[in-house]
């Protein structure tokens, strides 16, 4: 079964106005409900604070064609963008920036969005975001009663990428036990049916210890051939292994899920079957389908070709100098994060990948405004990484162009991809 | 089994290149090889060999090779202290490591290919 | 054309400064094959507007062996009629990942420019900063400017923007196949230079046929007649020279091939630097790669040494001059001082050979090189040296190489092309062609 292709069947099928039912016919890949299915609305946080693994719930809604999405900074989030969505999804990053960034009025939007039947799910920083912390920012938070098992007084040795292996938080440490795949075991409740064992990436999420609140989902059952310990095997297996990988929890009329690993990681397709799944069994209920794009928005012919003929323009140039950075030996630190040259890349194939669907396209939905930002940051992009590479030949310091780089590159990716979905999702209606 | 490469005998052709790319592309492309020509400093004719494999990357330079792994910390040195891992923590981080081309009737592809046997396959030890 | 190609012809009007694309017809590829035979049908079409076009061949950036070809054809200032020059290095290869098979080059532009190709993006860019500047600093600015060390660009110096017919179009830092004047024609159009970097992908038809056959070939090369042969020295000995490794000894550092070519037809002396140096060197320009045979050939003949011969070609290729043009005239006047020719390039004027009617570059050696091509008489190796240079040009393959290799048979690269794109290109086809090309 290719589960890819059940979840787009399902969501193009609604789009033409299809009444489909939970676990019937072409939706049989659900668990059973007398419910009808509804499209849902989605939004993907890429605010300030984020690292690139946003793109991969991008990557993952691509696939299996849901299309209502929208792409959310700090800013839209407290301004009550949040209130006409169903799903709200915050993948990694650096949690105490997300934290701060947000502020305690993002805070509150987050906290009513899911008292008022909203579904947040949250993966590695978004996971850990929501959990009770007295930490300053975090504080700001404090929605889910579930302990992070891999924290610590004192800061573990560590076997390998020290920086990698361990952050500081507050007075103690989160540490890292292991990288890559891990095995998991789910428990069997809804919506997490039909796969007993499966794999996921674990980059630094939380190990998680639930109170009775909380619905276990799965938990982590044991290591692969691609593990990396980042500490003594002993040490990781005591902090993982049997605890919780994946939460559900209700508050108010809404739900959390949290997920330790990532899984919306696009290698990991039953991981990416259950954030599918989450996403329709626990969706905001009741929504009115929201206002389809106005006329004004659609582009045709030769305004059309010329909009994605410079956005292939700029994206070209950035990728020429990004793949030249790829073995030069670089790295920044941005906030507690550790960047390389390669995540250059990540944001700039996440658009490039797609701007062939956008030639072939009879139409592009973009506002004019948003033109002119997608193609200005574009060139930002490309006047930085050459400047970067300039600056490397000379042996000079680009701590500050990475900064600028990188919020670029993330609000590129935020821009291009909204284009790209608004795009895909008018040519299914139609 | 390993990769080797004696930059010295390479002519830079690039031919590793075009067959690896093949074997992850199954058309000709270069992006996705993980056999690379270094070709960046072309007036001063410096040219070798990078291989990224799973744990490590292979520089083959003229003056000899050197292996970097990946990731990993360096051995405790006369301080006892541990350095961090070499900056390119993850070098050529899109690209697959190196498989031996292990679907392929040819086995490794550059080895097969290059023009003056510049290209070898190795046990680890050695 | 859907295999081995990007099916785009690129049409670029300087006057405008607009670019337009069209489709690379099958029709067209069955009719004309590729390479010289559609940059000869385009250059009919385009006559009136004073064309430059560069072309790929089918085989151009496969895996095919000496796959490392692509062309300039237009109206030689030196002939008067249309004539060829092929581009290798990586460069030939690079066009072909631009995502344009030809690119029509028409009018002049009223301010120098350039033009940049890019994963099928075209762009003519302002060339101010350029103007002025050897090829060199050109190349320099050029990789600089945009970032990127493996940007290919075909460049005219000096002597091209002053209208020199021995300017030449050189590729990255080195001098190629131009003996036709073709810097001038690019200088005439304001046209400093042509920048390619892509990333493209080629698909191939029936690829694992393709590629089993191109591994049988890599073999039966490898065991052939140029078993354990490098560089220049090795073709200069070929061409008869027997002293020419002692010669070139005190400077040679390394010899490197073109893309996917089997045998490094390029050697890099250095001229500053200790040539046995292995780590990177201090010197940033510490030497030149001679890839001109025949205009090291003459300067040895000239009597000068090869450290002297480097530092002349060194000076002809960043003024951007033809080499071998420039050691046939200075020849005449017996000047061996190094110092002395690379100041009397600037304003060198002077006739040049060409035989008649010729049509490509004698940059390639007029012999077979090491392998046996079964050949007698005189006539029948001028003929032979021009329908194997045809073949070349018009499948991508390197024309020095295949002066090398009879194991790159017409048969065998007939039935590689079929293979790669799925055409049933025939014998009587290709007779046709060539008859055409070379007529």
């Amino acid at each position: 079964m290719n589960l890819y292709h059940s979840y787009a069947t399902i969501n193009q099928k609604l789009a033409q106005g299809v009444e489909l039912h939970y676990g019937e016919e072409e939706a049989s890949v659900l668990p059973r409900d007398p419910r009808p299915l509804r499209i849902p609305r989605i939004g993907v946080y890429a605010g300030t604070g984020t690292s690139h693994s946003w793109l991969w719930f991008a990557e993952l809604f691509d696939r299996m064609s849901f299309h209502e999405i929208l792409f959310m900074t700090e800013d839209m989030v407290r301004d009550g963008f949040l209130e006409s969505l169903d799903v709200f999804a915050m993948s990694g990053g650096d949690t105490i920036r997300i934290a701060e960034w947000l502020g305690q009025e993002g805070g509150r939007a987050i906290e009513s969005f899911i008292r008022e039947g909203g579904l947040y799910i949250g993966s590695c920083a978004g996971a850990y975001l929501p959990l009770k912390s007295s930490k300053q920012h975090l504080d700001r938070f404090n929605f889910v009663d579930i302990k992070i098992a891999n924290l610590s007084k004192t800061r573990p040795e560590a076997k390998r990428m020290g920086r990698k292996a361990s952050t500081n938080y507050g007075c103690d440490f989160v540490y890292h036990p292991v990288r890559e795949d891990v095995c998991l075991r789910t428990t069997g409740k809804e919506p997490f049916t039909g796969f007993e064992y499966f794999r996921a990436p674990l980059y630094g999420g939380p190990s998680m210890v639930t109170s009775r609140d909380s619905d276990v989902l799965a938990y982590y059952d044991g290591f692969t051939e691609k593990t990396l310990f980042l500490v003594e095997e002993s040490l990781a297996e005591e902090t993982l292994l049997g605890k919780v990988a994946a939460a559900r929890t209700a508050m108010g009329d809404g739900h959390l899920y949290l997920f330790g690993p990532h899984f919306e990681h696009p290698l990991f397709p039953i991981a990416n079957h259950l954030v599918a799944a989450a996403i329709f069994w626990d969706m905001k209920k009741g929504r009115k389908n929201w206002k389809s794009l106005d006329s004004e928005s659609i582009l045709e012919g030769p305004a059309k070709e010329k909009l994605v003929r410079d956005i292939k323009r700029e994206i070209s140039n950035s990728r020429i100098v990004a793949v030249g950075l790829e073995a030069i030996p670089v790295q920044w630190i941005i906030g507690c994060k550790t960047y390389e040259p390669e995540k250059i890349r990540v944001f700039l194939e996440a658009i490039w990948k797609r701007i062939n669907t956008l030639e072939r396209s009879r139409s592009v939905c973009a506002q004019s405004e948003t033109c002119e930002e997608v193609v200005v940051t574009a060139s930002r992009v490309t006047r930085l990484l050459r400047q970067m590479k300039s600056r490397m030949d000379d042996h000079s310091d680009t701590q500050d162009l990475a900064w600028d780089l990188f919020d670029s590159l993330r609000r590129l990716a935020m821009i291009f991809l909204q284009i790209y979905f608004d795009s895909f999702g008018r040519s299914l209606d139609s | 089994m390993r990769i080797d490469v004696d930059a010295l005998k390479c002519i830079g052709c690039m031919a590793c290149e075009m067959a690896c790319g093949y074997h992850r592309d199954d058309a000709f492309a270069l992006l996705a090889s993980c056999i690379v020509v270094y070709r960046a400093r072309e007036k001063k004719d410096y040219f070798g060999v990078v291989v990224k494999e799973e744990e490590s990357l292979t520089i083959a330079r003229p003056e000899g090779v050197e292996i970097k792994r990946i990731g990993v910390a360096e051995e405790a040195g006369d301080s006892g202290q541990k350095k961090e891992a070499d900056a390119s923590a993850k070098p050529m981080l899109l690209r697959e490591p190196c498989d031996l081309c292990s679907d392929m009737k040819y086995g490794p592809m550059c080895v097969k290919i290059c023009p003056v046997n510049a290209i070898s396959l190795q046990d680890e030890g050695e | 054309m859907d295999y081995l190609s990007s099916n785009k012809i690129l049409i670029v009007d300087l006057n405008t400064g607009e670019t337009s694309e069209d489709a690379l017809d099958d029709d067209l590829v069955s009719q004309k094959i590729g390479g010289v035979g559609i940059t000869s049908s385009l250059y009919e079409t385009y006559k009136d507007r004073d064309p430059v076009i560069l072309g790929t061949g089918l085989l151009t950036g496969t895996l095919f062996p000496a796959s490392a070809l692509s062309v300039i054809s237009a109206k030689s200032p030196r002939t008067g009629y249309l004539t060829h020059s092929p581009f290798t290095l990586k460069a030939g290869m690079e066009l072909k990942y631009t995502g344009f098979d030809y690119v029509v080059i028409l009018g002049r532009s009223e301010n120098p420019v350039f033009l940049w190709l890019h994963d099928g993006v075209a762009d003519i860019l302002d060339a101010a900063e350029l103007w002025g500047k050897d090829v060199w600093n050109t190349t320099d600015l050029l990789r600089k400017s945009m970032g990127d060390d493996l940007i290919q660009t075909l460049v005219i110096g000096p002597a091209g923007e002053e209208g020199s017919d021995l300017a030449q179009v050189c590729v990255n830092y080195w001098a190629n196949g131009d003996c036709w004047g073709f810097g001038k024609v690019l200088g005439e159009k304001n046209l400093k230079a042509v920048a390619l970097r892509g990333m493209g992908l080629l698909e191939i038809s029936d690829a694992e046929d393709f590629v089993d056959q191109c591994f049988e070939i890599f073999e039966a090369i490898k065991g052939s007649a140029l078993e354990g042969k490098r560089g220049v020295e090795d073709i200069l000995i070929a061409l008869g020279e027997s002293d020419a490794r002692e010669w070139l000894a005190p400077v040679v550092h390394r010899h490197s091939a073109c893309y996917n070519t089997p045998y490094p037809t390029n050697t890099f002396i250095y001229l500053n630097e200790d040539p046995t140096t292995l780590t990177e060197p201090a010197e940033p320009e510490p030497g030149f790669m001679i890839t001109d045979i025949g205009a090291l050939l003459a300067l040895k003949k000239s009597g000068l040494s090869a450290a002297d011969a480097g530092h002349v070609l060194r000076a002809c290729a960043r003024r951007g001059v033809d080499p071998a043009a420039v050691a046939e005239i200075i020849g005449k006047t017996g000047q061996k001082d190094p110092k002395a020719i690379e100041q009397s390039l600037e304003g060198l004027q002077g006739t040049v050979a060409v035989p008649q009617g010729a049509k490509f570059s004698s940059w390639v050696p007029q012999n077979p090189i090491f392998g046996d091509f079964g050949l007698s008489g005189e006539s029948s190796l001028r003929d032979w040296w021009v329908r194997r240079q045809a073949v070349a040009y018009l499948f991508g393959i390197h024309p020095i190489f295949a002066n090398m290799s009879p194991e790159l048979s017409e048969e065998v690269i007939l039935e590689m092309v079929n293979k790669g794109t799925g055409l049933d290109l025939s014998q009587e086809t290709l007779d046709q062609v060539i008859e055409d090309i070379c007529s």
